[in-house]
């Protein structure tokens, strides 16, 4: 799931490498199921327009460790399926 | 010496430091509870500073006023409907952002407050500096720096608390949104003039355009026109920015604070990680994070139950050593039974449960505190995930195996009301030292080690599906982890103290009275020779469906007082411990089965009742009787079909 955006693209939070970083651009809501976890999301400080590094991910599938404004954050894959980012690539 | 009362609130993001804080205040004189009708803790506590009684409420740590949990919705119905004399914002000053961003929402609240700029040595130790004068003059509230954990800046705190009291409070600055979204509030701000609302009129206006619901819900009632304005208007600026209104507001909101948190604070970013940093690093390694927890767990793990099982023994022999002065005393007739039964009861409850509850909780509350819990729930979420919860789930079902009791209690560091309920039905299930006793005592002695290995795997696959039935059948949102790993911290023993000792004396009140109900029930019983007959009324179901001899029923019976008296009351009742020539080996088997999973245990029981109310735990109890014995019934004739 790539959309182009004028030479970065888009692409979800869980594609990105170890150490890589983006900025957010929105946020996947889920269907039918309140708006509950976005709302967590960005209370902790994942809104659009915030740059976001991803530092590493747990093996297997687990959650993904980010940084975003200074904390340090866990996120299920599931949810960093769902938040996409801008990022440079060739 | 007049006798003023005052109330303030302690408030902040979780793991400020707002409990220790809390404690260096109030010291031993707080109580905690829960805040009515609701399962939110409350913490409150007095204190006498310059002729007033002061009472502290520390509410729960968040990062949000909007009614997203029970936490926040607590929170900002207290600070706005109770109205508190004054606020104390608790901050980490090493995570300044974010902790600006409810910075923010507190003065919309306009609350007066003042704050704490808190974990000042690690926001020095990450190289951050703050111009604290500076950040005064934008908020216009007076800050004072503290580390909770070695007790500075505190007493600073109350006194300037109490100076803003007096002095009744300057307004803090309000924040002003994006022109568009600030017209748009201000317009709604002027519908709302004529209105009696409990929240500043501001507020409102800002939570409509969130959609906040309680708020909407509210306005509703009086005046219904402005609700469906506030959603037009929201409509619209999702038409302008391209976002929804609510992240438009929250981005905005999160943008000022960024804007603040830049301008006073200077980074200089230490040459080498920090010790902090490298042990976070091995901590929550793909690899060596795994060895390092299974060590660790390990370890504690042996220290609870050498040391539970240590105390234990020592209480029971030296509390048991009272029962001949009590046959001395009471005799041996329906008085004395009646009474030993009572203490029996209490006796039962101190050796078995106490032991290994006291340094459950202190070294959960380490845990929790030090960080190290989130490092755990980070590396294992991916295997919870499997049985419908996340991460942290998984320290309450590791504690199951050594006892259920502690599980359960476990189970509220699980965010909503939900997964605390899957987690602790999940939990119930896993064998507990107990039971683990019955397994290897009886089936593993007598049948062979595969096949008490094999109950163990089974008792994983039922907790597995079950794990995920429950998650599949209970409504709600699905689980996911959405977690601050912040910083290890060295947490402070005398707050780690007084949490354990709060938590201890809870569930004493709560279990004690069941587990000497339970054992004076079954006192009389014997008294009264009733264990006959009910073994009789139950053999139906241990005989004829589960293939068990007649006083298994019995057994069974005791063993909901503690698991272990399943094979102690055996080997009485048969008369002898050579289980081998009284039962058969799928007897055993089936026997081992059902012991397994039947019934939590009473204590277990209470824990539940604590936790989630009388109808839950009598659920769980029931469908775990239940399911028990339909297995057992199978697994016999499934057995002996295949004849071991
Ligand atoms: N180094 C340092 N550690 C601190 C300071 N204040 C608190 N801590 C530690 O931070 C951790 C969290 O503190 P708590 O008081 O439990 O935080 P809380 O705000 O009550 O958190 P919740 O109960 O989750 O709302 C503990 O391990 C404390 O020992 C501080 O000023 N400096």
């Amino acid at each position: 799931m790539e959309r182009q955006s004028s030479g970065r693209v888009e692409v979800p939070l869980s594609t990105l490498r170890d150490g890589e970083s983006g900025v957010v651009s929105s946020i996947m809501p889920r269907h039918g199921k309140g708006w509950g976890f976005e709302k967590r999301l960005m209370d902790l400080g994942i809104t659009p327009g915030t740059r976001i590094t991803v530092v590493k991910s747990a093996p297997f599938h687990g959650p993904v460790e980010v940084l975003v404004r200074g904390s340090r954050l866990a996120l299920g894959r599931g949810m960093a399926d769902r938040i996409f980012v801008e990022v440079d690539r060739k | 010496m007049s006798k003023k009362k005052l109330v303030i609130a302690l408030a902040g993001n979780a793991n400020v430091g707002k409990s220790v804080i809390f404690n260096h205040l109030t010291g031993l004189h707080q109580h905690i509870g829960n805040w009515p009708g609701k399962t939110v803790e409350k913490a409150e506590g007095t204190l006498h500073f310059r002729g007033y009684t002061i009472d502290i409420i520390d509410l729960p740590g968040i990062y949000s006023l909007s009614a997203y949990s029970l936490e926040e919705l607590v929170s900002r119905n207290f600070i706005a409907v109770e109205k508190p004399d004054l606020v104390i914002n608790v901050i980490d000053a090493s995570v300044l952002e974010r902790n600006l961003f409810f910075t923010l929402q507190l003065i919309e609240l306009e609350t007066p407050m003042v704050i704490a700029l808190n974990q000042m040595d690690i926001a020095r130790e990450k190289g951050i500096e703050i111009d604290i004068k500076k950040l005064e003059k934008i908020l216009n509230i007076p800050i004072i720096p503290t580390i909770a954990t070695k007790g500075v800046g505190v007493f600073q705190l109350l006194e300037k608390a109490v100076e803003m009291i007096e002095k009744g409070t300057v307004k803090p600055t309000k924040i002003k949104y994006g022109g568009e979204v600030e017209e748009k509030v201000n317009n709604l701000i002027k519908m709302l003039e004529k209105l009696q609302l409990k929240y500043p009129r501001r507020y409102v206006a800002i939570k409509l355009l969130e959609g906040d619901q309680e708020i909407e819900q509210r306005v509703n009632e009086i005046s219904p026109q402005i609700v469906s304005t506030a959603k037009e208007v929201a409509k619209e600026i999702e038409r302008l920015h391209g976002h929804s209104c609510p992240t438009v507001i929250t981005s905005e909101r999160y943008e000022v604070a960024g804007c603040i948190a830049r301008e006073v604070q200077k980074l200089v970013i230490p040459a080498k990680p920090s010790i902090n940093e490298k042990l976070h690093n091995m901590t929550t390694h793909k690899i060596i994070g795994y060895p390092i927890m299974i060590s660790l767990l390990l370890l504690i793990f042996y220290l609870i139950f050498t040391f539970g099982n240590y105390t234990s023994d020592l209480l029971s022999n030296i509390l048991y050593g009272f029962k001949p002065l009590f046959v001395d005393l009471f005799g041996s007739g329906f008085l004395g039974t009646i009474v030993w039964g009572a203490i029996e009861g209490i006796i039962a409850g101190t050796t078995i449960a106490l032991p290994y509850i006291v340094p459950f909780y202190i070294i959960l509350y380490l845990l929790e505190d030090s960080g190290y819990l989130s490092r755990i729930a980070f590396l294992m979420d991916n295997v919870m995930h499997k049985m419908g919860l996340h991460g942290k789930a998984f320290i309450p079902v590791m504690l199951g195996f050594g006892c259920n009791v502690p599980a359960c209690l476990g189970c509220r560091i699980m965010e909503t009301e939900r997964e605390r309920l899957i987690a602790a039905f999940v939990s119930t299930l896993v064998p507990c030292a107990a039971r683990s006793v019955i397994i290897l005592g009886l089936v593993g002695a007598f049948v062979g080690i595969q096949w008490a290995l094999m109950l163990y795997i089974i008792d994983l696959l039922i907790i597995f599906s079950l794990g995920r039935l429950a998650f599949k059948a209970l409504p709600g949102e699905s689980t996911a982890l959405i977690m601050e790993m912040h910083d290890y911290k060295l947490p402070h023993l005398n707050t780690v103290l007084k949490e354990t000792w709060f938590r201890v004396t809870e569930f004493i009140k709560i279990a004690f009275p069941l587990i000497v109900v339970g054992s004076l029930t079954i006192k009389l019983a014997e008294f009264f020779d009733l264990l006959e007959p009910v073994a009789t009324i139950l053999s139906p179901v241990t005989v004829i469906w589960l293939g068990l001899p007649a006083v298994t029923g019995i057994t069974l019976i005791f063993g909901v007082l503690r698991k272990e008296l399943t094979l102690v009351m055996l080997a009485t009742l048969m008369g002898t411990t050579d289980f081998a020539v009284v039962l058969t080996h799928v007897q055993m088997f089936v026997l081992a089965l059902v012991a397994m999973l039947y019934i939590p245990c009473v204590a277990t029981i209470a824990a539940l009742v604590k936790e989630f109310g009388w109808k839950k735990a009598l659920f769980i109890t029931i469908f775990e009787i239940t399911f028990a014995i339909i297995l057992g019934g199978v697994a016999f004739r499934l057995l002996t079909l295949a004849s071991i």
